[in-house]
């Protein structure tokens, strides 16, 4: 019979991160609130608040202290129209997982219902909102996870958010020659066809839409 | 020695499809490498901007060819979070049954590749024979052989045809007899082991470390698993145990490791749909009508500003994941950013650097066993 971690145990390791980043960070702007999830099984998350600023400092805690080895992925968010505090936003999705070596002919058979403590896969989502300018940057974690190294690449890539530090910074999927300064999911870059009509009505894309006129090829 | 650069790809056998590995080696042994992608970069983040919700779904297909219901599944959890849609339970044995069937389609498809790398054509054959048998019961649920369009934000496109449960439980139960066939061909082949064993060690903490997921990891001795620890769908319901591997050495898990675990991954998706297919609610040879509400349930359309979803899925090769935010055009009618975690994505620059140290051979066997997936990792 397959098996699962309980929501009682999701429920209880949830509460101590949420407890334990909030007494750590309590004055500094962080603040770790428990969300559920409306999908699947219900299960919730671990959403932290944090400054640009004091991001590494969380980092750090985060994965010496909480055991948080795992950084998934990283989403930048541009939102021109936002307010002068919110022009961007990232969200780290990061996770706990009770991953060990193993010695040679061993291995690690966990049952769900029966792990305790710090033992409990945790879901953790930082949120971090950086100012309205043309130049959005955080600070990097690529030397806290190693896994983080090409998702800051690809959102670098894709955004143009700098992470200051970041070691080696290249872009990933476009090509090498892109322009400077060319991230296209950035807002102000319209997709050719922006509706099915209008790939309909110009299949060949003879004609071109105004929109398209500030775009870089 | 004289050292030198190789560039091995964007054509190359050993690549699985367009990516470069530049490869710096000192005689036979390679001493450093560089991964170049982006080869076959779609855009699809910023394409699915301009969809509304039900529209993102053949994209979603479209990124792993080779496991396109298990990709097409992570982002309908992922909108669900989004949307708050309920799922019958009905619609939920059915993902898990064609989520499960696309494993062992994409996993026998893995293996026919790796098979010719190592030496063993016969293996590529065997597989895609076998892979025919998935991909017909695929096309019965979805109607075609590799972009099935099929979940829905709330269900499932169509009910399991009459008929459906008789010709998956022959077909599964035929593949498990063949699977034994495999393990005599390969586990007693000198090839086959000479050229995996003692290859390409990685150890477990290093992968999760790395980003690393799914079942390299799992070959490293570590039951972890998506669908245990964070669940979703049925799975504590039906009969199954996460694949696990002991490494045989302190430095972790080799080729052959990770060879093993997959065939182990096969057995447990044989069982699992086996079990699910008897317990499904409703009955196995019913036959609903699309939109019923046994595998349907409708779902807003339409997602607020500010809301988010978010999915972790085990995918084929690894934890694949989406994050949505709502509020985009249409007053909420499409994503204002829909972002994309793919497994291999990650695990390509790692393994690149897991080469070092080994001869130039070896590369093929390494990253072969990773089970590399390029539509995927350029999205």
């Amino acid at each position: 019979m397959g098996m699962k971690i309980t929501l009682e145990q999701n429920a209880a390791a949830v509460t101590e991160c949420a407890d334990a980043i909030n007494d750590k960070f309590s004055g500094s702007g962080i603040s770790a609130d428990i969300v559920q999830h409306s999908n699947a099984k219900k299960y919730s998350f671990v959403r932290v608040v944090t400054p640009p600023q004091h991001w590494q400092a969380l980092a750090k805690c985060m994965k010496f202290d909480m055991g948080v080895n795992y950084c998934s992925m990283i989403t930048g968010t541009h939102y021109p129209e936002g307010p002068d505090e919110r022009g961007w936003g990232l969200a780290y999705h990061l996770l706990r997982q009770p991953i060990s070596n193993q010695l040679p002919d061993t291995s690690t058979v966990y049952v769900a219902e029966k792990m305790l403590g710090s033992q409990i896969p945790v879901e953790f989502e930082v949120l971090i909102d950086l100012p309205n300018n043309d130049a959005p940057s955080v600070p990097t974690v690529q030397h806290i996870w190693v896994g983080a190294d090409w998702n800051e690449k690809e959102t670098w890539d894709l955004v143009g958010i700098q992470f200051e530090g970041h070691e080696n910074m290249f872009r990933v999927l476009n090509p090498l020659d892109s322009p400077d300064g060319f991230h296209p999911l950035q807002k102000q870059h319209k997709i050719r066809y922006h509706d099915y009509n209008e790939m309909y009505d110009d299949a060949q894309g003879f004609v071109r839409k105004p929109a398209d006129e500030g775009r870089v090829k | 020695m004289a050292q030198m650069w190789i560039t091995m790809g964007p054509q190359h056998p050993m690549t699985h499809g367009l990516w470069t590995l530049r490869v710096k080696v000192d005689g036979e042994t390679v001493i450093d490498t560089e991964a170049e992608l982006g080869y076959i970069h779609r855009g699809v983040e910023k394409i699915c901007e301009a969809r509304d919700f039900t529209q993102v779904t053949p994209y979603c297909d479209r990124l792993c060819y080779v496991s396109a219901m298990t990709w097409a599944n992570s982002y309908i959890y992922a909108a669900e979070d989004l949307l708050e849609a309920d799922v019958p339970e009905r619609a939920e044995y059915i993902r898990l049954i064609s989520a499960e069937l696309q494993r062992l389609a994409s996993h026998l498809m893995w293996l026919g590749a790796f098979g010719p790398d190592i030496g063993n054509l016969t293996l590529m054959t065997w597989c895609m024979r076998d892979r025919e048998m998935f991909l017909d019961l695929l096309q019965e649920l979805g109607g075609s052989r590799m972009h099935y369009n099929y979940p829905r934000i709330g269900g499932v496109k169509r009910d399991i045809p009459i008929g459906f449960a008789d010709r998956m439980i022959a077909k599964v139960k035929l593949f498990e007899k063949r699977i034994e066939e495999y393990e005599m061909m390969l586990d007693e082949s000198t090839i086959w082991l000479v050229r995996l064993q003692g290859v390409g060690y990685c150890n477990a903490e290093e992968m999760v470390e790395a980003g690393v997921s799914g079942p390299n990891v799992r070959a490293a001795g570590v039951n972890y698993d998506v669908r245990w620890a964070h669940p979703y769908s049925v799975y504590d319901e039906v009969d199954w145990e996460p694949a696990v591997e002991k490494p045989t050495s302190v430095k972790g898990a080799d080729c052959y490791d990770r060879y093993r675990v997959r065939i182990e991954e096969m057995r447990q998706s044989c069982r699992m749909v086996l079990d699910a297919i008897e317990k499904i609610p409703g009955g196995k040879n019913t036959n609903y009508a699309s939109g019923d509400e046994m595998i349907y349930t409708k779902a807003p359309t339409r997602a607020p500003e500010g809301a988010t979803g978010f999915s972790n899925y085990e995918c084929t090769r690894g934890a694949s994941q989406f994050y949505i935010e709502g509020g985009g055009e249409g007053r909420g009618k499409k994503p204002y950013r829909l972002s994309i975690r793919s497994p291999m994505f990650i695990t390509i620059p790692f393994v690149a650097k897991t080469m070092i140290g080994y001869k130039v051979a070896d590369i093929p066997a390494i990253m072969g066993s990773f089970d590399p997936c390029i539509g995927e990792t350029d999205r």
